[in-house]
């Protein structure tokens, strides 16, 4: 499904990711860990197009179509989603009239009709439900005045609603206390089948003790320097990430 | 200077029989208006905005051979709202609706009865004294004590087919009574191939205890200049909500002068400037704080296109031994296009202790996180900026309490969005 060959990105002018390779196939849930500066965010930013990270080398594909040459919005619209680690709140827009947008922005690109607004409306009265979100949320600004649990909770709405193959997770977890990490992780649990895939990027294993991953890989200065099972997140809690660096 | 002395002396020709007094005022107001004359960049309050082209073009006063066909319907009506039309400067009274619970009156009649609210001819403000020297249109509204109006009084002050370059000095009058409740809809339209000149003034007074909703409108022409003062006083326990809508006329200059005559007023001056091309709107506000426990809350927006510009001067004066004061000023631009010019510049000149002042401005660009985040949820580029500039619109749009007039307005901010989009 996602195929990363060799990839090679900077940040003004600034190498970040050193020569990464990643299969994610249709169903897997694979975690990247690593400190803070390791790269990780710049993975999920190449993957979802932000413009200021620059593609130096390397190849991605999904579902074998270049996602490089790929407008952001065209990589959603391809079934990607990212759970931003600070979502920004944009003054004014409505929740609702937005993530309605963005509904009707894919289901025309599938060659179905637009979800009206009752039937939105009723739609997101179950969603948010189950992330546990007040109802009022759905009539307030996109993420304006949110606490960083509610601004989590979003994400993982939209993800529930607009329901991608690919989620990428960025830092899901951090801000949030227990209950908050339970819930998201039933969210995303529930959402899980044999045609979605997730990458979750982390740097604790709190969230990943609820998610069950297939796969963790550590990412030390840009380059993935070890692979393994949740039995790697567990050394990792224990022993830190020093005894992996060279 | 010398085609506006002709248009004076036109002017004076033409109605012969005029009050004795109020000749002598649009004298007295021409010579002031003679000393200041047009602004120049080197006065503080006008320094970015240029008004030479006014010198330009041989503006001539509308007269009664100026009155164009008139329309059949009138499409920029807003629903449910009373009407008075007034087209290339004429009252039109058979396309208005006004009831009778609403006293409209000439601005002569109403000047022999309250000369006080027609001073403008000692102004320091050169096109307040232009106005009162030749003041030839508008309209005195009086809602008397204990009345709550239901609907909206829509005022349209159409420009349409002229013949020459015209100019009119429109001055309203709106006195509002004790405990009453109104909405006035200041509305100025144009449709023309020449370039016009409006000029107008309106002199607002809200007494005790009263409520007046108070929305602008201006959408001239774009070969238009508009330059308007509004002056408030407001009575103790007084409340004015004030929203100003621009998006028409090439230059576009408003003053606010807001003043408090007894305590316990509140005063929301709100603004939206949407504009494009080469135009040019500038708005500076006066309020002054002379009395205890008064409110004010100044929110102006401004979003710019193209290589057009904007100015932003608003001044919050606190005068000394005035108790409780509460007052906030807040500027934010966006700036659709490298070449858009903003000047802002907010201002607080407090002379009391016992105050609660704040101001700020921003000007940028369309925020790109928020820009990345709508496309990262597959809304195209341009409907996401849509998305973040009505969002930015908006905060001003809430503002109006009246529904119709909310409605109307949001369409026009839609309509001119979209319009702008297509070329981004």
């Amino acid at each position: 499904m996602l195929i990363i060959k060799n990839i090679h990105a900077s940040v003004d002018g600034k190498e970040i990711l050193k020569g990464i390779d990643l299969s994610v196939n249709p169903g897997e849930l694979h975690a990247i860990m690593g400190r803070n500066g390791s790269g990780k965010s710049t993975l999920a930013n190449i993957i979802t197009g932000r413009d200021n990270f620059i593609v130096t080398k390397g190849s991605i594909t999904y579902n074998g179509i270049n996602l490089l040459d790929m407008a952001t919005e065209d990589r959603a619209l391809a079934g990607i989603f990212m759970s931003f680690q600070y979502p920004v709140a944009i003054p004014g827009v409505n929740n609702a009239y937005f993530l309605r947008a963005a509904l009707n922005a894919k289901l025309k690109h599938h060659g179905k009709s637009e979800v009206n607004a009752a039937d939105f409306m009723r739609l997101m009265r179950e969603k948010v439900k189950s992330v546990n979100l007040d109802e009022s949320y759905l009539s307030r600004a996109v993420n304006d005045g949110f606490s960083g649990g509610e601004k989590k909770r979003n994400e993982i709405l939209q993800m529930l609603t607009l329901e991608p193959e690919l989620s990428i997770l960025d830092e899901t977890d951090s801000g949030l206390d227990i209950d908050a990490l339970k819930t998201i992780a039933e969210g995303i649990n529930n959402f899980r089948n044999k045609n979605r895939s997730f990458l979750t990027i982390t740097h604790y294993q709190r969230l990943l003790q609820y998610m069950h991953p297939d796969y963790i890989h550590v990412l030390i200065d840009g380059k993935i320097v070890k692979s393994g099972d949740i039995e790697l997140a567990n050394q990792l809690e224990k022993k830190g990430y020093s005894w992996l660096e060279s | 200077m010398k085609q506006f002395q002709k248009q004076f002396d036109d002017l004076l020709a033409y109605w012969p029989d005029e009050n004795q007094e109020l000749r002598e005022l649009r004298s007295t107001a021409f010579d002031q208006f003679k000393n200041l004359g047009i602004p120049t960049k080197q006065l503080e309050d006008w320094q970015f905005t240029d008004f030479s082209s006014l010198k330009k073009i041989d503006y001539r006063l509308s007269r009664a051979k100026d009155l164009p066909q008139l329309p059949d319907d009138i499409t920029e009506q807003i629903p449910n709202t009373y009407l008075l039309f007034m087209i290339n400067g004429h009252y039109q009274p058979d396309l208005s609706d006004i009831p009778e619970s609403i006293s409209v009156t000439t601005n002569l009649e109403n000047f022999k009865a309250n000369k006080e609210l027609y001073l403008d001819h000692k102004s320091s403000n050169p096109f307040s004294a232009l106005n009162a020297s030749m003041m030839n249109s508008g309209a005195s509204v009086t809602i008397d004590s204990n009345v709550i109006l239901e609907k909206p009084i829509q005022i349209i002050y159409a420009m349409m087919d002229i013949s020459d370059p015209l100019m009119n000095h429109p001055r309203f009058v709106f006195q509002i009574g004790h405990n009453s409740q109104a909405t006035i809809v200041e509305h100025y339209i144009g449709s023309t191939d020449l370039p016009y000149f409006i000029n107008p003034v309106s002199n607002v007074t809200i007494k005790n205890n009263s409520v007046l909703n108070h929305f602008r409108i201006e959408a001239e022409d774009p070969l238009a200049s508009h330059i308007a003062a509004s002056n408030y006083l407001l009575g103790a326990d007084a409340q004015l909500n004030s929203v100003s809508i621009s998006s028409g006329s090439k230059l576009f200059r408003h003053n606010i002068n807001l003043n408090f005559n007894d305590k316990g007023g509140n005063a929301s001056l709100n603004g939206l400037s949407t504009i494009r091309e080469d135009q040019h709107h500038d708005q500076n506000i006066i309020i002054d704080h002379s009395h205890n426990n008064c409110q004010s809350q100044q929110l102006f927006k401004y979003i710019l296109s193209e290589k057009s510009s904007g100015v932003f001067n608003g001044k919050v004066v606190v005068q000394e031994g005035t108790k409780q004061t509460e007052a906030d000023q807040t500027n934010k631009n966006l700036l659709l296009s490298p070449e858009a010019i903003m000047n802002t510049n907010p201002q607080l000149e407090i002379y009391s202790e016992d105050v609660k002042c704040s101001h700020g401005s921003t000007t940028g660009q369309i925020d790109a996180e928020a820009l990345f985040y709508l496309q990262s949820r597959g809304i195209s580029k341009t409907k996401a900026i849509e998305l973040i500039i009505n969002g930015f619109a908006k905060e001003i749009i809430e503002q109006i309490n009246n529904e119709d007039v909310k409605t109307y307005i949001n369409n026009r901010v839609t309509n001119w969005l979209e319009s702008v989009l297509i070329d981004v």
